[in-house]
């Protein structure tokens, strides 16, 4: 039960991995698309370096086994802000259609993963504990 | 002063509980009108709000975090650094009074049933004056002890004889003293573990009649419950309860170790509609208890009105007390034989015992301690030739197995405890139990701080508690190489010559 549940772990973290690591390269070498999202739609000119950073760094987290929960807490928090993005300023057209549905997908992975390796995070983890 | 700070935190709590999701939509609307950067602030008071929610709605293991949400996880956070700070700024595990931490985690850790085998060595000091067990170079197999079995009432022949089975037993804290939720704990928590609960002296005992659990029902100087008007004893009202299926017996307190030569003390914040009514008692004072039992003016009233009240209940019926001299002991005890009346037990409560509310002079300065007092109690039985005619029961401060073997050693037949079954509840020793405070819940009739006791999954921690000791205790008496409480005896002491107890060595 608990290797199926890690298993499935791994299976979301690689998920969240992946589409979040693609969208690096779109933002560190100034894709004008990329861009165009961030100076025009939200108004953070250079946001895409800050993003792509904090999005960097949750891929790390998530790759080594000691700080997997660390990284999905880390990306559940930025692509709730994505969502947050696109409900309030960038929209669903077209390609955008695409990349909210990306960061929702890797968000409920970063959740699943939040959710199975709960004892995992520091703090809670005292609050957690059963009995 | 002290609960002035606690009413804060309260409010404190409350306030970051509706400040967290508040300050998160605020975030949002900067947001969208400021910067897209403020939504790193929403995003992390969102997630603030969901882990709150889950905190104070969702989970029942953890009280403090039932009542505080994120802000009691400060204590968590504290706890888990807590050794560190401890050791180099404040006070050492074995400092903190009255119970240190070893010995609070030691009961936390049986109520939660987490294996307490610790590591490296003790803790405690053993030049000085600690008391130690003696084992025997020859420790019987578990298997070859006897089964405990105590019948109260075996001396009398009393038809309603009562037998417990397990050494433990709930000592007496009242409604009123205790909330409401704290109490079903208690009781539902003994009837899991096969324990009896004392009523304590608050009067008719409605929520402990509910839950079900075996009674001792006890009769204070107030007589809260079964009093005349005048204070004096109402028979018609006692027999009435006497015949409760539940009620298998009745305790008259003379004196309780915390507060010893004075009357109970209930103050008026916690007293509340109904425990005015389950008393008799008017609202607005504290209800202070006489000081001695209207009927009981010397030694000589005083057996009179036991053997009153075992002929009035039928039931057996004992008495608590703490000592302070005993030459007025041994002298109650001469006229208990001259009169041929015995109470079914004799429950001594140290000086160190707890309380809901007492004066501060009393707590720490008045009558004898446990040790000393309970092996005065029990040679002057032995002396008059009187102890089989009774059980011994002794409390204070003895919530883990070690000081727990001290007291059978000294001639006890079981324990009670009232603060090590508070201790697991999950009582963290905020020491606010007068003030209708209480952090956790147990010593309170607030109704929002109630809420941190979820009855269900605190019931089965009184079980633990009681499960591991037992286990304990066995262990312990393997390792003294004997097949019962009975046979240990003031022998298997090693009492250095700082203790109470070294008078004791020399006279014996
Ligand atoms: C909250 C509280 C309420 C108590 N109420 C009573 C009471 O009503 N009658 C009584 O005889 N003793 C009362 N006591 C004293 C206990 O029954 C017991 O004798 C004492 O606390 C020693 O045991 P302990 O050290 O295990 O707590 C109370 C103690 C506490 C902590
Ligand atoms: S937590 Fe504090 S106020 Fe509550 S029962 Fe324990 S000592 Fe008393």
């Amino acid at each position: 039960m608990k290797n199926k549940a890690y298993i499935f772990s791994w299976i979301a973290q690689l998920i969240a991995v992946v589409i979040m690591g693609q969208t690096l390269f779109f933002k560190f070498t100034g894709h004008p698309e990329t861009i165009a999202i961030f100076e025009e739609k939200l108004n953070m000119p250079g946001g895409q370096y800050v993003i792509g950073i904090a999005e960097l760094i949750a891929c790390i987290l998530l790759l080594i086994p000691t700080s997997v929960a660390y990284g999905a807490l880390l990306g559940a928090g930025l692509m709730t802000g994505a969502i947050i993005g696109h409900i309030t300023h960038i929209g669903w057209e077209g390609n955008h259609l695409t990349l909210g549905i990306m960061a929702i997908i890797t968000l409920v992975s970063c959740i699943s993963v939040l959710i199975i390796r709960r004892s995992e995070l520091p703090f809670i983890k005292s609050a957690l504990k059963e009995q | 002063m002290i609960g002035k700070l606690s009413i804060d935190l309260h409010k404190l709590a409350k306030f970051t509980n509706l400040a967290i999701p508040i300050l998160a939509i605020l975030f949002f609307v900067a947001g969208l009108k400021v910067s897209f950067y403020f939504h790193f602030l929403t995003v992390t008071f969102l997630f603030l709000t969901i882990i709150n929610f889950f905190y104070l709605k969702v989970q029942t293991t953890h009280s403090v975090l039932r009542n505080f949400g994120v802000l009691g996880q400060g204590r968590y956070m504290l706890e888990s650094i807590g050794p560190e700070l401890r050791q180099y700024l404040f006070a050492n595990d074995t400092e903190e009074k009255p119970f240190n931490r070893t010995e609070r985690a030691e009961v936390y850790r049986k109520a939660k049933n987490i294996d307490s085998a610790s590591s490296f060595g003790s803790q405690f000091e053993f030049d000085s004056s600690e008391i130690k067990i003696r084992h025997s170079m020859f420790p019987i197999s578990k298997d070859k002890l006897i089964p405990y079995r105590l019948t109260f009432g075996e001396e009398r022949g009393v038809a309603n004889s009562y037998t417990i089975t397990k050494p433990f037993m709930i000592s007496a804290m009242s409604y009123g003293a205790l909330g409401e939720r704290a109490v079903r704990s208690f009781a539902r928590g003994a009837k899991m573990a096969g324990i009896p609960m004392n009523t304590g002296e608050g009067g008719y005992p409605k929520y402990h009649l509910d839950e079900g659990c075996d009674l001792i029902f006890q009769m204070g100087t107030a007589k809260f419950g079964v009093r005349n008007e005048d204070g004096t004893l109402n028979d018609d009202k006692l027999q009435e309860l006497a015949q409760k299926d539940s009620i298998k017996m009745v305790e008259i307190k003379f004196s309780q170790g915390a507060k010893p030569g004075k009357g109970g003390l209930l103050p008026k914040e916690k007293i509340t509609d109904e425990i005015a009514e389950l008393r008799g008692v008017p609202k607005d004072r504290d209800v202070i208890s006489p000081s001695s039992h209207a009927e009981c003016k010397d030694i000589e009233s005083t057996v009179a009105f036991i053997d009153h009240v075992q002929k009035a209940t039928e039931l057996p019926v004992g008495i608590k007390l703490c000592v302070g001299r005993p030459q007025q002991f041994e002298e109650l005890v001469l006229e208990m034989k001259r009169q041929n009346v015995f109470p079914d037990w004799i429950t001594v409560d140290g000086a160190e015992g707890g309380t809901g509310a007492a004066p501060k002079a009393f707590i720490d300065r008045v009558g004898m301690p446990l040790f000393p007092a309970l092996k005065s109690v029990n040679d002057i039985l032995a002396k008059n030739e009187v102890r089989n005619r009774l059980k011994l029961l002794a409390s204070g401060k003895l919530v883990a197995p070690g000081r727990q073997m001290v007291a059978f050693c000294l001639g006890a037949d079981a324990i009670y405890s009232a603060r090590g079954f508070m201790l697991s509840l999950g009582c963290i020793q905020a020491l606010q139990c007068g003030n209708n405070t209480c952090p956790v819940g147990i010593t309170t009739h607030d109704p929002v701080l109630q809420h941190g006791i979820n009855i269900d999954a605190k019931a089965p921690r009184i079980a633990n508690y009681v499960h591991n000791l037992e286990h304990d205790l066995e262990e312990l008496l393997a390792s003294a190489g004997c097949r019962s409480v009975k046979e240990l005896t003031f022998d298997h002491l090693f009492v250095p010559s700082e203790s109470t107890l070294y008078p004791f060595i020399q006279s014996n």
